[in-house]
């Protein structure tokens, strides 16, 4: 069979700020595929998976500046002497974080960019986007815009792109993440489909891998080596401190917090500024409670409304009807806002001071209620508990570590509840679990939003699920 | 990372052919630096923003408002003070401070200012953004321009939306003691929150390039359009009416 591609001695660097390389991501990496071939690349967050795949689709270095040495080939073209344009039909990449890969205002433009780009005939281009709209349920959802979409949808938008396109070369970086049950069916289906070339970067649904791929590689220490999965799994386990004990199963939790955060007969109704034909969006809640040091998750379809409950509940938005209460207490948004602390998805959106210690002691210092010596205690104890450096520049911290930073504001803020949206994502889960038994460890009640029932089922406790608009306990 | 302006409906702005609605749009432009009444030039804007309510609806016309209230703000506060000459409205002994004319001139760039921003939102908010793009090259604009110039009306919603979203953010870290803050302490908390918003605006730009190239953009093929504006069948009609509005506005107006 012919290569589909060969990579070799690759080494590469990002450069600082100062435009200093800095730790090398890999060194003399070597990989071939052969075309027709599934495989499987597993490798530890933040260990350079997102960059090699953006190597292999042409754009790194030219728009993520770093020192690049070696050869990368795909079906036989060397990647250094070719514009990523020239690759459209050869490689399509998805990428772990969707939101990344958008240009258009609407789902169906989305689809329709690259299909214009090939100079295809409107009835061809139509017959498509009709059929991958259609594979990847976003019929609905044609003239939505990205912001209206939720994240599983974005990656449904990306994988349909891919499937109008048909490239030759598949390459998925996280492809399960955020994609509910269903939808990861329907993309193991795809990557099995016959005659595809696939290259899937994973760290996470390790138990859906079984009898996907025909090969699976274990990034281990800047080396690629060829396992068996359940062996690739068990030093994968190693690699990501996943082996360790759950932190979760042996914390003792400071009765700091005694409150009750119940939710009753309450009612969301959102419309989609972009289509005036589609109904509006409802859901409701007949009854929601969380208690202090309690764990509860939240599972449910992509677009189900996890996040807007989310929002209500620490009164970003305000219901359409019902109750939110605290202790029996109706609230209204500004007492939500000062009880329930919500960690968004992205970490970016809530940090944004030039150093770690300026961004923990931030909140702080406004309160007015602490000395300047209590605050640097306060802020050294909180850095020292998730493993940040004070002098760090939160903007140039890797993502698990601005997750962890994200997760340090708010732990200072000592709220009593704590609503962790997709924690898991992009992060081991060890990592994970530990910053939810730092952030509980005061008695807060934590409600955990998450797609992952590995993951779930690691966290325990009580667990909710939304379903055609209603949230159920389970 | 776009976000887009349109907002859907069923108005007759919206039937209105996208290439008619750019010529209306660039004619408005033109009329409100005509040499017209400030009356005329007020209820003209006012005629603009009553048909964007009753196309866009009163949500999306108080955003688009809200969003230049800060500008016009200041316009409204120190462009008085540069016109010197003419009938004192205000003055503290000897000194006038604000001369009939200067608050007249500020009327009026503040009427011009609004109007502008109406008639510009009121073509994205009702137009596709794949028919504006048809519509520029009818214009003769070339792709790329027509693509830049559309990906610039997607950026500032997206920086919008970005900001919004950051400040909810801040508000989710604040106290109860912070609640009672005063103007300044409110002003000067906008600095971290635009400069969170200028991190993520900076740091989308190579991604957006990242994904043109990677979906095709700078192929030799002729680009073909998967959109049409076919289903626009009074473009004649839609340019007369255009004409009409404007000139009937002059006739009306004129100083």
């Amino acid at each position: 069979m012919a290569d589909a591609l060969t990579i070799t001695n690759l080494s590469f660097s990002y450069h600082s700020y100062q435009e200093r390389p800095l730790e090398p991501l890999f060194s003399n990496l070597s990989l071939s595929l052969d075309e027709g071939e599934r495989v499987l690349l597993l490798a530890p967050f933040d260990k350079g998976k997102t960059t090699l795949a953006k190597i292999i689709s042409g754009v790194c270095p030219k728009y993520f500046p770093g020192t690049l040495s070696g050869t990368v080939h795909l079906f036989g073209t060397d990647l250094s002497t070719i514009e990523p344009w020239h690759l459209l039909t050869e490689v399509g990449y998805v990428s772990q974080n969707p939101v990344e890969q958008f240009i258009a205002t609407t789902v169906e433009e989305e689809i329709a960019f690259p299909l214009e780009s090939l100079g295809l005939p409107r009835a061809e281009m139509s017959r498509r986007i009709e059929a991958s709209l259609s594979l990847w349920g976003l019929t609905h959802l044609r003239d939505a815009n990205e912001g209206e979409l939720s994240g599983g949808e974005r990656k449904r938008v990306l994988l349909a792109i891919q499937e109008a396109i048909s490239p030759r070369f598949w390459l998925l970086d996280e492809p399960f993440d955020d994609l509910d049950l269903m939808w990861r069916v329907r993309l193991k289906e795809t990557i099995l489909a016959e005659g595809k070339t696939c290259l899937v970067l994973a760290s996470r649904y390790l138990s859906d891998f079984v009898d996907l791929f025909d090969r699976v590689l274990l990034l281990d220490e800047q080396r690629i080596v060829e396992l068996p999965l359940p062996e690739a799994i068990e030093r994968f386990s190693t690699l990501s401190g996943d082996d360790r004990p759950n932190p979760l199963l042996t914390q003792r939790i400071e009765a700091h917090h005694q409150a009750t955060l119940m939710a009753d007969d309450l009612t969301v109704e959102r419309r989609r500024r972009s289509t005036a034909t589609s109904p509006p969006f409802e859901m409701h809640v007949d009854s929601f409670a969380l208690h202090s040091g309690e764990l509860v998750t939240l599972t449910g379809p992509n677009g189900s409304g996890k996040s807007s409950f989310s929002r209500l509940l620490c009164g970003l938005d305000e219901p359409k009807g019902g109750s939110i209460l605290l202790n029996g207490k109706r609230q209204g948004t500004k007492e939500l806002n000062r009880s329930v602390g919500y960690l968004f998805q992205n970490p970016d959106l809530q940090i944004f001071l030039p150093t770690v210690e300026e961004e923990l002691a931030w909140s702080l210092r406004r309160r007015r209620e602490r000395s300047t010596k209590e605050i640097e205690a306060q802020v050294g104890d909180a850095a020292e508990l998730f493993g940040l450096r004070l002098a760090d520049t939160p903007t140039t911290m890797s993502y698990p570590k601005r997750k962890a930073l994200q997760a340090a504001v708010y732990y200072l803020l000592d709220r009593p509840f704590y609503i962790l949206d997709e924690l898991d994502s992009a992060l081991t889960y060890h990592s994970a679990l530990s910053i939810i038994a730092s952030l509980r460890r005061r008695g807060s009640g934590i409600l955990l939003i998450t797609h992952d029932r590995t993951f779930a089922a690691k966290v325990g406790g009580r667990a909710y699920t939304i379903e055609d608009g209603r949230l159920t306990e389970r | 990372m776009n976000t887009s302006a349109y907002v859907a409906g069923h108005g007759w702005l919206y039937r209105f052919d996208p290439r008619a609605k750019i010529l209306l749009m660039v004619l408005l432009c033109v009329f409100f630096f005509l040499p017209i009444t400030l009356t005329g030039l007020a209820l003209t804007v006012l005629l603009v923003v009553v048909v964007g309510w009753r196309n866009t609806g009163g949500k999306n016309i108080a955003r688009v408002f809200l969003s230049i209230a800060p500008m016009l703000l200041f316009m409204l506060l120190f462009s008085p003070f540069n016109v010197r000459s003419g009938q004192s409205l205000w003055s503290v002994r000897s000194l006038t401070i604000i001369t009939v004319e200067g608050a007249l001139q500020a009327l009026r760039l503040a009427c011009r200012f609004i109007g502008i921003t109406y008639v510009c939102t009121l073509l994205f908010a009702t137009t596709v953004m794949g028919e504006i793009m048809l519509a520029l090259r009818f214009w003769r604009l070339p792709y790329k321009a027509a693509l830049v110039v559309t990906l610039s009306f997607t950026y500032i919603p997206f920086i919008a939306e970005s900001f919004s979203q950051i400040s909810e953010s801040h508000r989710l870290r604040e106290s109860a003691r912070e609640e009672r803050k005063n103007y300044a302490q409110r002003l000067k908390d906008l600095l971290p929150t635009l400069t969170s918003v200028l991190v993520v605006a900076l740091r989308s730009i190579p991604n957006l390039a990242m994904s043109l190239e990677m979906r095709g953009l700078g192929r030799s093929e002729r680009r073909t359009n998967y959109r049409s504006l076919d289903s626009y069948t009074h473009l004649f009609t839609d340019f007369v009416i255009s004409i009409i509005i404007v000139t009937v506005l002059w006739v009306l107006c004129k100083a």
